[in-house]
């Protein structure tokens, strides 16, 4: 159990006039023995946050620390991830069980018969036989590669788990049987972890909290329950009118020029807000708020805080 | 496919089999040959210098009167073991280079690559000649001269492979777990590139056995008194008037040789080749991913599908019996739905499940070697089994539109979007240049793209996939379609832009009362569109039912599954989600019984052995299982075995 932190971190791909800023001064906080559900569109930043806390991109500013320290390097590894293409995550060439032994601390299990054991306990934690250790990948269904993927995951002992939209690549009928090995998972062994994923459907199942990141940046972050109900950020209320599923689409609800507007482009973010262009309530619909347009909004802060100039407008627009 | 499995098919192409089998010769050959022949090769014949051709000296004599014929077989082994080792040396060079950059990290490994690329840009035999000259003449300055001249192109494919694996996530996940650089080379990544590095090298041997036999006829080469198949090409050269043969028959071994080591690189470059790790797995895995079972070709009953009598009046689209079959295996097995005129229909299931396959024989897609049958398939009073292909696009352009999930693959990359819209009203309408592009304009902005007319002259890349999915819908409307046919719209879009894109479909739909087929994976998808949905599962319709039912009226037991399966933003998160046990039905497979009985919680014997017919149910749905009218025990726990078990 650990508290993971990210500080003020940025990750910028390429170099010269090809330089992006894919995370952009990002503060997020993964509590104790917590699940937090990071959900935004496709591009927003949530796959390279994540690559940054395992070390596999590098950050250009800020700070990520497992609690209050910086993470260590070589050694032990706190965090683990596990990917969302369980057809890629796996090497073709490898039994499952080496897979998995693979990532078992050298030091930890002495021994080739205690690390088997160890395999077997790993796969028995999700759900698998254990005399499954000498197929290779091919040989499994998506979801079962997937719960391998799992059990290589804690073959490291992690204390933060990064879970990147790890039911997208699965079918529906698969997805279910995964969603609930998480939840178990996380109720025995107390894991912290950070639940990447463009469902709110599926966050709001196996999240604590929730941060919503747009175009690089953490727009609202909160308790699960207080950021569904009570959406402050625009772009939040947008992902739950879209993920409201049954009934017609209140899309005539929001003026034509917002409703078809395109997504931004990353390499060339809008100044300011950098959701105005798309805004429901924004500069678009409300030529008076300039401010929107000049001013990056921060978070204020609170347990449940969203990144925008007009917070109480956004979800009540009658205390505007 | 194992990788054994698949060398063995190399040899089973006649070129693969002619090409190892000639292989295997020159081989047996170099071993053999100067065992065998040593002596008399070396035979001095004075009293025969320089003869022709004859029946004693097969291919004459040379300046001592040594047999050319003999000479030129022991010659093997000398010339077949420089060229492999001039390639051992190219390759191990290679392989390093080209795994340094993995090795060194990013900054370092550009410097590597960078240099590699300058000297690939070098041609081969040139550098070879001027190492060869650097080294000095003689076989011990030709091996490396030939061995560093092929390692530069050998580098850069060990380069390109091992980047792109190293780009795989099980490396990225090697990494997060702690195994170090060295580890993560060895172990994952020359692993899954041995294979076409080994191809590559075979087809590098053929090659350094020709440099090789350059070098010596040039006299950089094999020194006297050892010869190889070069020297003796330069010898027999210098008489080449008197004795023919002397020169020929080298050369002839040479070229063999060669030949040999590169039809075999070729051959098993094809086997290997279209294999990439991922695109082969993921087919066989989805469907079933231990050893198929050998497809049984089960002529399944005909079961009596009922169309719904009531909307035959006004249908637009009317499918009975429909099979969609490739080979033995009939993925579609007997759908049977109307569509009227206007009306939303969607087609929900799991992959592999038919609906595509459905779909694509309504727009008349299917390709060889997939064989339609159905007793009818009618859209808008037109036989469809009975049109001639000739006439069939025209349907498409017109009355019919289709949209796909990807539309990147569905546009022409190096054509600019107007023009592309333009030209379906060009070929199907009849319309002129000029009008036709003004139409294109005209649907672009009815599908609501932001500045029409300039996006129009843009490049299919320069859209969003949003976008793109919107002038695909525009596209479909260049003619005057009375269906639309869209396969997972919106399945690669997020779900922000999901929600313009079925917003769109649906204006387009109450505008000009097109009626709407639409496959999806997502239920809440078609709850959005639709008025009605048929659930497929293993190839037929197990329910059809309005939408406003979905949620309470459902009746099949995978209609229920599949709702209670994905969360949405009502699910009880103190329950586990309902699973469905086992995995999706093997198309190649099919059961006797009931096809989703393996996996369902009501299933019994009967259900094992009688397959149930799709009824009507008496109120607008229909659905097809001998127990719909139970409903399942609402313990979802202790289904939570899962799949694969
Ligand atoms: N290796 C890379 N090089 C350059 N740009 C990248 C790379 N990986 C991601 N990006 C860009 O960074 C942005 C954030 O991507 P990503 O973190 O993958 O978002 P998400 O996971 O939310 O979909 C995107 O615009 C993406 O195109
Ligand atoms: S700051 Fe302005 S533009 Fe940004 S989300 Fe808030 S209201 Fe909209
Ligand atoms: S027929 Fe039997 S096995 Fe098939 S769905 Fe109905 S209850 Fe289940
Ligand atoms: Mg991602």
């Amino acid at each position: 159990m650990s508290e993971l932190t990210f500080e003020d971190v940025t990750v910028r791909y390429g170099s010269g006039r090809r330089e992006m800023t894919a995370v952009d001064r990002v503060h997020l906080t993964v509590p104790s023995g917590a699940v937090v559900g990071l959900v935004g569109e496709s591009g927003s930043g949530k796959s390279t946050l994540a690559r940054a806390a395992v070390g596999l991109t590098p950050v250009a500013g800020g700070r990520i620390l497992l609690d209050g320290r910086p993470l260590p390097r070589g050694g032990r590894r706190p965090l683990q991830m596990v990917f969302q293409d369980p057809y890629s995550s796996l090497d073709p060439r490898m039994t499952i069980g080496s897979s998995i032994a693979e990532a078992i601390p050298r030091g930890a299990v002495p021994g080739a018969a205690a690390r088997r054991d160890e395999v077997a306990r790993l796969l028995d934690l999700v759900d698998l036989p254990a005399d499954r250790a000498g197929c290779h990948p091919a040989e499994l269904s998506g979801g079962q590669r997937q719960r391998v993927a799992l059990a290589r995951a804690l073959a490291g002992r992690p204390d933060v788990v990064i879970a990147d939209e790890i039911t997208s690549a699965l079918d529906v009928s698969i997805q279910g049987t995964v969603l609930n090995l998480v939840r178990d998972l996380h109720r025995e062994l107390r894991l912290s972890m950070l639940f990447i994923t463009h469902d709110l459907a599926v966050v709001r199942y196996v999240s604590d909290y929730i941060a919503v990141m747009y175009l690089g940046r953490i727009v609202e972050y909160g308790p699960a329950e207080s950021v569904l109900a009570d959406p402050r950020h625009p772009y939040t209320g947008e992902l739950l009118a879209a993920a409201r599923r049954g009934g017609p689409q209140a899309a005539d609800t929001v003026p034509a020029s917002v409703a078809d507007a395109e997504p931004a482009d990353p390499h060339h973010p809008p100044t300011g807000c950098r959701f105005h262009p798309r805004c429901p309530v924004g500069p678009l619909v409300h030529p008076d708020r300039t401010v929107c347009r000049d001013t990056a909004p921060t978070g204020d802060g609170r347990p449940h805080r969203a990144a925008c100039h007009f917070v109480s407008s956004a979800a009540d627009p009658a205390a505007a | 496919m194992t990788s054994r499995a698949r060398w063995a098919g190399v040899l089973r192409t006649p070129v693969g089999a002619a090409a190892a089998v000639l292989l295997g010769a020159v081989l047996l050959l170099a071993v053999l040959a100067p065992l065998l022949w040593g002596g008399r090769a070396d035979e001095v014949d004075t009293a025969h210098i320089l003869a022709p051709a004859s029946a004693e000296h097969w291919a004459g004599t040379d300046n001592l009167g040594r047999d050319i014929f003999f000479r030129v077989l022991v010659a093997t082994r000398t010339s077949v073991r420089l060229a492999l080792l001039a390639t051992a040396v190219g390759v191990a060079v290679g392989l390093l280079l080209g795994t340094l950059p993995l090795l060194l990290g990013p900054r370092l490994g550009r410097l590597v690559t960078a240099a590699v690329n300058i000297a690939v840009a070098f041609p081969g035999l040139l550098l070879a000649l001027s190492f060869a000259v650097i080294f000095g003449a003689g076989a011990s300055g030709a091996v490396p001269a030939i061995g560093l001249a092929i390692a530069p192109a050998f580098a850069r494919l060990t380069q390109t492979l091992a980047a792109s694996v190293a780009g795989r996530d099980f490396v990225a996940a090697a990494r997060i777990a702690g195994v170090g650089r060295v580890r993560v080379l060895l172990r994952h990544v020359l692993p899954n590139i041995a294979e076409p590095l080994l191809v590559n090298a075979t087809m590098a041997a053929g090659g350094s056995l020709l440099a090789f036999a350059g070098l010596s006829f040039l006299g950089l080469g094999v020194q006297a008194p050892d010869y190889d198949w070069g020297r003796l090409l330069g010898e027999g050269l210098n008489g080449i008037y008197l004795n023919p043969a002397a020169a020929l028959v080298p050369g002839v071994a040479v070229v063999l040789a060669g030949l040999a080591f590169n039809l075999v690189g070729e051959a098993a470059a094809k086997a290997v080749g279209p294999r990439t790790a991922t695109a082969g797995g993921r087919k066989r895995a989805t469907d079933d991913a231990r050893p198929t079972p050998t497809p049984t070709p089960t002529p399944t009953t005909a079961v009596p599908v009922r169309p719904q009598q009531s909307a035959q009046a006004d249908a637009l689209l009317i499918v009975e019996d429909l099979k969609v079959s490739f080979g033995p295996v009939t993925p579609v097995r007997g759908v049977g739905f109307t569509l009227g005129r206007g009306e939303a229909v969607g087609i929900v299931g799991e992959s592999g499940s038919g609906k595509s396959l459905t779909a694509l024989a309504v727009a008349q897609l299917i390709e060889r070697p997939g064989r339609i049958e159905a007793r009818r398939l009618e859209l808008l009073g037109d036989d469809l089994l009975r049109t001639p292909p000739r006439a069939r696009p025209r349907l498409l352009g017109t009355s019919l539109a289709m949209v796909f999930q990807d539309p990147m693959t569905s546009f022409n990359p190096v054509q600019r979007v107007g023009r592309q819209l333009a030209e379906v009203a060009e070929q199907h309408l009849g319309h002129r240049r000029g009008p036709a592009l003004a139409r294109a304009v005209d649907r672009l902005r009815a599908v609501r793209i932001p500045g029409a007319a300039r996006r129009a002259r843009q490049f299919p890349h320069e859209f969003s996939g949003g976008m793109r999915q919107r002038a695909m819908i525009g596209m479909g409307l260049m003619g005057e379609p009375k269906l639309i046919i869209a396969d997972e719209p919106t399945t690669a879009l997020d779900v922000t832009v999901q929600r313009q894109v079925l917003a769109l479909l649906a204006d387009v739909r109450a505008a000009d009362d097109v009626a709407v087929l639409l496959i999806s994976h997502d239920l809440g998808v078609v709850e959005q569109v639709c008025d009605r949905v048929l659930v497929m599962y293993a190839g037929r319709i197990v329910e059809d039912l309005p939408v406003a039912r979905l949620r309470d009226g459902a009746r099949h037991p995978y209609t229920r599954a599949l709702l209670g399966a994905v969360p949405d933003l009502a699910t009880d998160r103190d329950q586990p989600l309902v699973v469905i046990p086992g995995r999706p039905a093997d198309p190649a497979a099919p059961t006797p019984g009931c096809a989703f009985a393996p996996r369902c919680p009501l299933a019994d014997d009967h259900c094992k052995r009688a397959d149930p017919a799709l009824i009507e149910d008496g109120s607008g749905g229909r659905v097809a299982c001998w127990h719909a009218e139970q409903r399942p025990e609402p313990a979802p726990a202790a289904a939570t075995e899962g799949e694969g078990r």
